[in-house]
This record gives C-alpha cells, sequence and structure tokens, in this order.
C-alpha cells in the first residue's frame, strides 16, 4: 500500500507556490495587456493552460516580474503572504484607478504529514491548471465591464505580508491603497490543495 | 466482244471447213455456224450489223445453197432438209436473238454499271477534285508558310551573318589578346630563359663546387683509409694490450692463489699437526668425553629436575595466587553470603509479614502474594479509573442537569411571571366583571323599578287615587334614589380603594401597558440593531473586497525599483522639461516681441536652456543647503569659540580681545581692577608680539619692567596675576 501511493504525484508547498507564481506571471502579463497599459506591440503570443496568453517582451518589465514572483514563491511556500495586489495607477497624478487583488488562504491538503512545513496534496495538476484556465478566460472578459482607461497608466505589485517577515534588501514598505468610489468584482477561485487563491478586481466607478 | 468476234471467227473458220469438206455436212454446218453466229450477236450498232449481216448472210448462205442445190434430184429431201435447216435456223435465230435480249440486257446492265461506275468516278473526280482544290489551299498555305519561314531564313540568315561578323570581331579581338599574350608569354618566356639560364649557371657552379667536393671526399676517403688501417694496427695493439694485462690479471689472480695455497697449506700444515697431536691424545680425550658426557647427563637431569622443581614451584605460585584470590572472594563470598543471608532473613520475613498467615514461607507463596496484591491493585486501580470516568459521567450530567435545571428554573420564572401577569389580569377582568356586572345588577334593578312603577301604576290604578299614586310612587322613587345613592357611595368607596391599590401596586407590579412599551421599545432596539449590523456588515465585506487590510496583522511591500516609480519619475522629469521648455518659449516670445531677428538667433543658441534651468534649480537647492550649513558651521564655530575663550580666561586668568583689523590684541586679567586695565599687544609680520604702551603699562613695578625687558610674557604675565591676586586677596582679608 504504502509504494503504491508513493507513486502518486504529490505537490508540496514549494510546488504550490510555484504554480502559483506562474499564474500570477501569466495573469498580470494578461491584465497588462487586456488593460492597455502598455501597447499592444509590445506583448508576444504564448500557450499555457490550453490558451493562448500574451506575455510582455519589455526586458525590464520581465525583470521585474521575475524579481518580485520569485520572492513571492519563496514567501508563499513559507505562508507568509496574505493577499498580492497589482495597483494600476494614473502616471501623472499617482491616483489608483484599479487594484487586482490576488487572495491567499493556507489549506491543509490531503497528505499524511501533519507538520506545516510539509504539507503535501495530491490534488491533481490538471484540474487546478482547469481551474487557473476558467480565472484567466475571466480575466479576459473583465474588459467589457471594466471602464476605459484613457490616460497613461502604471502598474505596481504590492504583496500583503505577516508583520514579522524579514524584508530582503530592494524591498520597501508602502502604506495601503485606497480607491475613491469603488467598486468590487469577485472573480472565480481556484485552489491547489494547498493554497486557495481568490482574484478580486476593484476599481475606481467612473461617474 | 472480242470473244464473240473470235467465236465468229471460229465459226466463219468451222464454215468454210465445212463447205470446203462436204456438202451436206457444209450446209449443216452453215447453218449451225450461222446460227452461232446469229447467237453470239452483241448489242452494239456494229454489233446488230454484223447480226443483222450474219443472219442475211446466213440467209444469203442458205438461199445461196437453196439455189445451189435447187437443181439437185434431191432437191425435195433438199428443200425438206432446207427447211428444217430454215425452222433450226429460225429457231436458232429466235435463240439468238434472246441472246441478243439477254446480250442487251446484260450490255444495259453493264452499261449501268458503267454509268455507276463513271458517277462513282465523277463522284470520285468531284472529290478528287475538292481535294484538289483543297490540297491547292494547302499548296498555298504551305507556300504562305514557306513564305514565311523563307523571311525567317531569311532574317536568320542575317542574324546569322550579324552574329558571323560579330564572333569574326570577337574573334579578331580574341586574336589580337592571342597576340598579346603571346608576347606575354614570349617575354615571359624570355625571363624564364634569363632565369633558365641563370640556374643552369648556378647548376654549373654548384657542379663544379660538387666536383670539389668530392674530390676532396675522396681525398679524405683515402685518408680515412689510411686512418681506418692505423686504427686498426692500434686496435690490434689494443687488444695485444689487453690479452697482456688479462694475463697478467690471470697470472697475478693465480699466483695470490698459489699464495693463499700456501698459506692455507701451512695452514693445514699446523692443523695437521695438531690434529695429529689431538690423535695422540685421543684416548684422554675419550676418556675426557666420557666424563664429561656423565657431567653432562648428570647435569642434564639437574637441569631437569630444575626445571620440574622451577615448573612446579610456578604452579605452586600461581594456586597460591589463585588461593588468595579465592580467599579474598571468599571473604567478599562470605560477606556477602552474610548480607544476603540477612536480606534472605528479612525477605523472608517481608513474606511472612505479607503473605497470609498459616501459609508456608516459600517464594512462590511470596510471588504468588505479590501477584495477587498486583492483580487487587489492578483491580482497584481499573476501579478507580472506572469510578472516575464515571464520576466525570456523573458530573457531566449532573452538569447537565444543573443547566436544565436552570433553564427549568428560568422556565418556571418566566411561566410565573406570565402567570403573575395572568393573575393580575384575572383579577383585573374580575373587577372589572364585578364592575359590569354591579352595572347590570344596577341597570336590572333600574329595569324592575321602571317596571315595577309601571306594573305598579297598572296593579293599584284602580285602587288608589292620583295622590295616592304620586306618593306611593315618590316613596318608591326615594327609596330608589337612596338605594342608589348607597351604591353610588359604595362604589366610590371601592373606585377609591382600587386607586389606592393601583398607586401601591404600581411600582411592585408590571402595568400591562408599560411592560407592552417597554417591549416595543425594545422591538425597536433591537430592529435598529440588527440594522447597523447588516450594515456594518456589508461595509466589512466591501472593505474586504476593496482592499483595506488589517493594519494589525500585516504589513504591504514592494520593490522599490517598480514601474510605477519610475513612470512617476520620467513624468517629473517630462514635466520640469515643459516647465523649462515653457520658459525658453516665453522668453523668446517676450524677446521676439521686443527685438528684431539678430537677437533671435542669440536666443536660438540658447537651446540648452532645458539643461540649464534643471540646473539652475539644483545650483539653488546646492546654494541653499550650502547657506544652511554655513550658518550652521558658524552658529557651531561662534559657540565653540565662546567657550574655548571663557575657558581661556577661566584658566590663565586673562581675556585677549582682537581689537582692530591689523593683529592688535588686548589683554586683561580676572583680577583687574578697572575696565581700563588692560594692555595693548600687537603681533608684527615677523610674528614678535610687541607691547604697546598703555596707561596700565605704566603703573608696573620695576622687576615686571625687567621681565618684560626680557621679553618672556609668560612670566611677566604670570608675576602680573600673582600680583594682581595677592592684592585682591589682601583687599579681600
Amino acid at each position: 500500500m504504502s509504494t503504491a501511493q508513493a507513486t502518486k504525484n504529490c505537490i508540496t508547498l514549494k510546488g504550490s507556490a510555484q504554480i502559483i507564481a506562474e499564474y500570477l506571471k501569466y495573469g498580470i502579463n494578461s491584465i497588462l495587456f487586456q488593460r492597455g497599459i502598455y501597447p499592444a506591440e509590445d506583448f508576444d503570443n504564448t500557450q499555457q493552460y490550453g490558451l493562448t496568453i500574451l506575455m510582455s517582451k519589455d526586458p525590464k518589465i520581465q525583470t521585474f516580474l521575475q524579481n518580485v514572483l520569485s520572492q513571492t514563491e519563496e514567501w508563499l511556500s513559507k505562508n507568509m503572504i496574505n493577499k498580492i495586489s497589482m495597483v494600476i495607477t494614473n502616471a501623472h497624478t499617482k491616483e489608483v484607478l484599479e487594484c487586482w487583488d490576488f487572495k491567499m488562504q493556507a489549506e491543509l491538503g490531503d497528505g499524511e504529514n501533519t507538520d506545516p512545513t510539509k504539507l503535501t496534496t495530491t490534488k491533481e495538476l490538471a484540474r487546478i491548471q482547469n481551474e487557473i484556465r476558467d480565472v484567466m478566460r475571466q480575466i479576459s472578459a473583465t474588459v467589457s465591464y471594466l471602464p476605459l482607461l484613457d490616460c497613461i497608466c502604471t502598474f505596481d505589485v504590492m504583496i500583503h505580508t505577516l508583520q514579522n517577515t524579514e524584508l530582503p534588501a530592494k524591498w520597501d514598505e508602502t502604506g495601503a491603497i485606497i480607491i475613491q468610489n469603488a467598486q468590487a468584482v469577485q472573480l472565480r477561485s481556484f485552489s491547489t490543495g494547498l493554497h486557495k487563491v481568490d482574484t478580486v478586481v476593484n476599481y475606481k466607478m467612473s461617474s | 466482244m472480242d470473244d464473240i468476234r473470235s467465236s465468229m471467227d471460229n465459226m466463219m473458220a468451222i464454215f468454210n471447213d465445212s463447205i470446203t469438206h462436204s456438202a451436206p455436212k457444209k450446209l449443216l454446218f452453215n447453218r449451225l455456224s450461222t446460227s452461232f453466229c446469229d447467237d453470239l450477236v452483241v448489242a452494239a450498232p456494229k454489233k446488230r450489223r454484223l447480226e443483222r449481216e450474219s443472219p442475211d448472210r446466213s440467209l444469203n448462205a442458205s438461199a445461196a445453197s437453196l439455189n445451189s442445190s435447187s437443181t439437185d434430184p434431191l432437191g425435195s429431201w433438199q428443200c425438206s432438209k432446207l427447211r428444217t435447216e430454215l425452222i433450226e435456223t429460225k429457231a436458232i435465230a429466235i435463240q439468238l436473238r434472246n441472246e441478243i435480249d439477254q446480250k442487251n440486257r446484260e450490255h444495259r446492265q453493264a452499261l449501268m454499271l458503267a454509268e455507276n461506275k463513271s458517277a462513282a468516278l465523277k463522284e470520285q473526280c468531284d472529290s478528287t477534285s475538292k481535294r484538289y482544290l483543297e490540297l491547292q489551299k494547302e499548296v498555298q498555305t504551305l507556300r504562305k508558310r514557306e513564305l514565311a519561314l523563307k523571311d525567317e531564313t531569311r532574317r536568320a540568315t542575317e542574324e546569322l551573318a550579324q552574329l558571323k561578323l560579330k564572333y569574326d570581331e570577337v574573334v579578331v579581338k580574341l586574336q589580337k589578346e592571342k597576340y598579346l599574350q603571346e608576347e606575354d608569354a614570349r617575354d615571359v618566356q624570355l625571363c624564364i630563359n634569363n632565369e633558365l639560364s641563370e640556374y643552369r649557371r648556378m647548376a654549373q657552379r654548384a657542379d663544379l663546387e660538387l666536383q670539389s667536393t668530392r674530390s676532396e671526399l675522396e681525398r679524405l676517403r683515402r685518408r680515412h683509409d689510411e686512418f681506418k688501417a692505423r686504427v686498426s694496427g692500434h686496435e690490434e695493439l689494443r687488444g695485444n694490450y689487453e690479452k697482456q694485462t688479462q694475463s697478467l690479471k690471470v697470472a697475478n689472480d693465480r699466483i695470490q692463489e698459489l699464495e693463499f695455497e700456501i698459506q692455507s697449506y701451512n695452514d693445514w700444515k699446523e692443523v695437521t699437526k695438531a690434529s695429529q697431536e689431538r690423535l695422540a691424545s685421543v684416548p684422554d680425550l675419550r676418556a675426557e668425553v666420557e666424563r664429561l658426557r656423565s657431567h653432562n647427563k648428570h647435569l642434564n637431569t639437574l637441569i631437569g629436575d630444575k626445571l620440574l622443581l622451577e615448573e612446579q614451584v610456578h604452579d605452586y605460585k600461581t594456586r597460591l595466587d589463585r588461593e588468595e584470590g579465592a580467599r579474598a572472594e571468599a571473604a567478599s563470598l562470605q560477606v556477602k553470603l552474610a548480607h544476603v543471608e540477612q536480606e534472605l532473613k528479612e525477605w523472608v520475613k517481608v513474606a511472612q509479614d505479607h503473605c497470609l498467615a498459616n501459609t508456608l514461607v516459600s517464594p512462590m507463596a511470596l510471588r504468588s502474594r505479590i501477584e495477587q496484591l498486583l492483580q487487587d491493585d489492578i483491580i482497584h486501580v481499573a476501579e478507580k479509573t472506572s469510578s472516575v470516568s464515571d464520576s466525570k459521567h456523573l458530573q457531566t450530567s449532573v452538569r447537565d442537569l444543573e443547566q436544565k435545571c436552570a433553564i427549568y428554573l428560568k422556565n418556571i420564572e418566566d411561566l410565573n411571571i406570565g402567570l403573575k401577569r395572568h393573575k393580575n389580569f384575572k383579577e383585573r377582568l374580575q373587577r372589572k366583571l364585578i364592575t359590569v356586572s354591579k352595572e347590570r345588577d344596577f341597570y336590572k334593578q333600574l329595569v324592575e323599578n321602571f317596571d315595577k312603577d309601571m306594573t305598579m301604576s297598572n296593579a293599584s290604578v284602580a285602587d288608589m287615587t292620583q295622590d295616592m299614586q304620586v306618593r306611593y310612587r315618590v316613596e318608591v322613587l326615594e327609596r330608589t334614589v337612596t338605594g342608589y345613592k348607597d351604591m353610588c357611595a359604595t362604589l366610590e368607596r371601592e373606585i377609591q380603594a382600587m386607586r389606592q391599590q393601583e398607586l401601591l401596586a404600581e411600582p411592585a407590579g408590571d402595568g400591562y401597558d408599560s411592560v407592552k412599551k417597554e417591549l416595543d421599545t425594545l422591538r425597536l432596539e433591537n430592529e435598529r440593531l440588527r440594522r447597523r449590523k447588516e450594515e456594518l456588515e456589508l461595509e466589512m465585506m466591501h472593505r474586504c473586497l476593496r482592499g483595506d487590510f488589517n493594519m494589525k496583522d500585516f504589513k504591504v511591500v514592494h520593490l522599490s525599483q517598480n514601474p510605477a516609480a519610475e513612470a512617476y519619475e520620467s513624468s517629473q522629469n517630462m514635466m520640469e522639461k515643459l516647465q523649462a521648455e515653457i520658459e525658453r518659449l516665453k522668453r523668446r516670445n517676450k524677446k521676439l516681441e521686443d527685438d528684431q531677428e539678430q537677437r533671435l538667433n542669440e536666443t536660438t543658441s540658447t537651446g540648452g536652456m532645458t539643461l540649464n534651468f534643471k540646473e539652475f534649480n539644483q545650483l539653488r537647492a546646492d546654494l541653499e543647503s550650502a547657506n544652511g550649513k554655513m550658518r550652521k558651521m558658524k552658529d557651531c564655530f561662534k559657540a565653540a569659540r565662546d567657550e574655548y575663550r571663557d575657558v581661556c580666561y577661566m584658566l590663565l586668568g586673562y581675556r585677549i580681545d582682537r581689537i582692530g583689523a591689523n593683529s592688535n590684541y588686548r589683554i586683561s586679567s580676572m583680577f583687574a581692577e578697572g575696565p581700563d586695565d588692560y594692555l595693548d599687544i600687537s603681533l608684527n609680520e615677523s610674528s614678535c608680539l610687541a607691547l604697546l604702551e598703555s596707561p596700565y603699562s605704566q603703573t608696573f613695578n620695576p622687576p615686571i619692567d625687567q621681565q618684560l625687558a626680557a621679553s618672556n610674557f609668560p612670566a611677566f604675565f604670570s608675576a602680573l596675576t600673582l600680583e594682581l591676586f595677592q592684592r585682591a586677596t589682601v583687599t579681600i582679608n
């Protein structure tokens, strides 16, 4: 019995963090394209999760995302993250126009080990990817009802971590994001067995 | 026709033959031949003529024959024969006619055939003519083509001629080139030839050298041979020499050997001598030997004994050690035994104590006792745990029951309260009922009274008079009125009593209305609170969704180098640039308005205003910061200077002030008597101090003057200080 169980694929915390970091990479790139933060010619087609996703070609954005997401993966594997926010602001007035929140909730998984640092889950990768695909489709569909961003916009990625998290170099602490006259739309959530990710978009209502 | 002619010729021939050969036969044959001739006539006019001619001829012939034969006696036979012949000829003529008809028919058929043939031939001719026309057309086309082809060929030939010309030219060119190249080749060849000749010369030289070297080589070889011969001679000599040396060595060795042998011989001699002597002394030796042997044996036995003894000694020693060890062990064992016996005794005692009475004291009994005790213990523990669990159960059940009791008590209280309320309600209802019943009674009485009145009046109307009736009525009415008054009084008394009761009961009990009011207020409060709670929950959810977070547990971090920051910076830069641009354009505008184009040209050279503006801002900022720093430094310096001067003054007792601009110093003492007691000193260019005249300097004593004269300022000032101090202390004292 034990040998039969051992041959099944188990996802560890690190694997779950990796899956989520990958989802964030593709999600953030998709949002950058859909919301028109950068011009469409800066993007290239790639295939992931059975969808065609447009990824940015700009090396600055790629390195920035690489840095942020590698740190995110590390913190996520230790369950130190509450939420990751992608904030879209007006480049001139610094006003926050939209905030895409990815909320993380730690789950217990279904492995035999109950040590909180060695949790595992046997959820199949294909199922997780299907769930992620649904969320990505929803993100693409949000374009139809989100208000038009007609000024030059820029984005930033902020992470809500525990108070006692050690900050590496180049990372600063900032204040909270407040959107005036905000509307919130909750998208689908997906779970890797060890983390549950909710996606919410808060946008400023254009009166 | 030819056949017919031929046949006719044959017949004619036969007829002639018949005629010639025999007479009767002739006629027959003539007839036959003529019939035969008639038979074979063809349907051509010529032929017909022939036919006609032939029967006529035949007839003529027959007639002639008739004529010829008429004169014969045989004339009747001949006439009959002639008649028969005639008939036969007629028959033959008919036959011939038939044949002629047939022939005509055949002729016609042949004609038809020929016509058909001619038609066919005509058709063929037509077709051939058509074909001929077609072929003519084809021929024409072919001719045209031919013409065209001829044109082409002409053109081709022209082109060919042109090409030929070209190629001829090319050929000419190539020939020229070839000629040139041939010349070049010839030149090259000449050069090569020159080089070759040179090489040949060199080769010749080399040959000569080679020959010379060869001759030298031969000489050398000869010399080499000579040397070889010499060398061989030398080697032979050497070989001889070596052989001789070897032989010498050998001889030396031999000599040595021989010497050794001689020595050994000498030794042997001596040895033999010794052995001879020994042999001489052999019996002595034998005796000696035997003695020694015996001695040896003795010694051996002794040794053996000694060894045995040693072994024994060793054994005994070991045994002794062992026994000592054993003894020690025994002693320890005895001690242990003693201990053990004691312990055993104690154990036995213990067993005795603990075992049941009257049982044999043995370990088994003890064990059984212990087991029994353990079992009892286990049982007790089990009982204890079970009892503990029971007690826990009981406690939980007790708690449950207590809770239930509390609930029931609460219920009971509630029910009591309800009951009280109901009782009060019931009392009030009863009271109300009483009052209502009283009212009813009263009304009943009224009605009875009225009835009585009515009946009375009806009953006694006949008996009484009107006055009597009225008086009776009045009496009755007065009685009813008094009754009513009594009732009113009682009711009023009751009302007062009720009021008092109400006043008393109000604080303790609860009026139904007040309770109701309380209930209403509480309900309203409840609803309000519920609404507020829902609102707050909604807001909380919204805030959660919107992204506000719990400051207490989490903090927000981001990369310091992020696209938003870069965008802000770039927008700031752009803003500054645009402002600079605006400034520049404003100035340019002003200048355009005021002056003319040469100024404009000047201003266009200030294209770097944007950069200057930025630099200007930066410089302004730098200047401000530098000013601030300078101010701070000034303040610091002032404070330090003042402190330093105060410290110096306090430590050394003199205040030094700088007067004027030229290194003039004024020094005044701590113990100076007045503000005018100062000395002026100036610092020269060669940094020498010089005391200047002042009113105070003239009051000094001579010794101090001396020191001054020595220009020993420290001593002077110290002396001055001491003097002033003494003066001051003296005066204080």
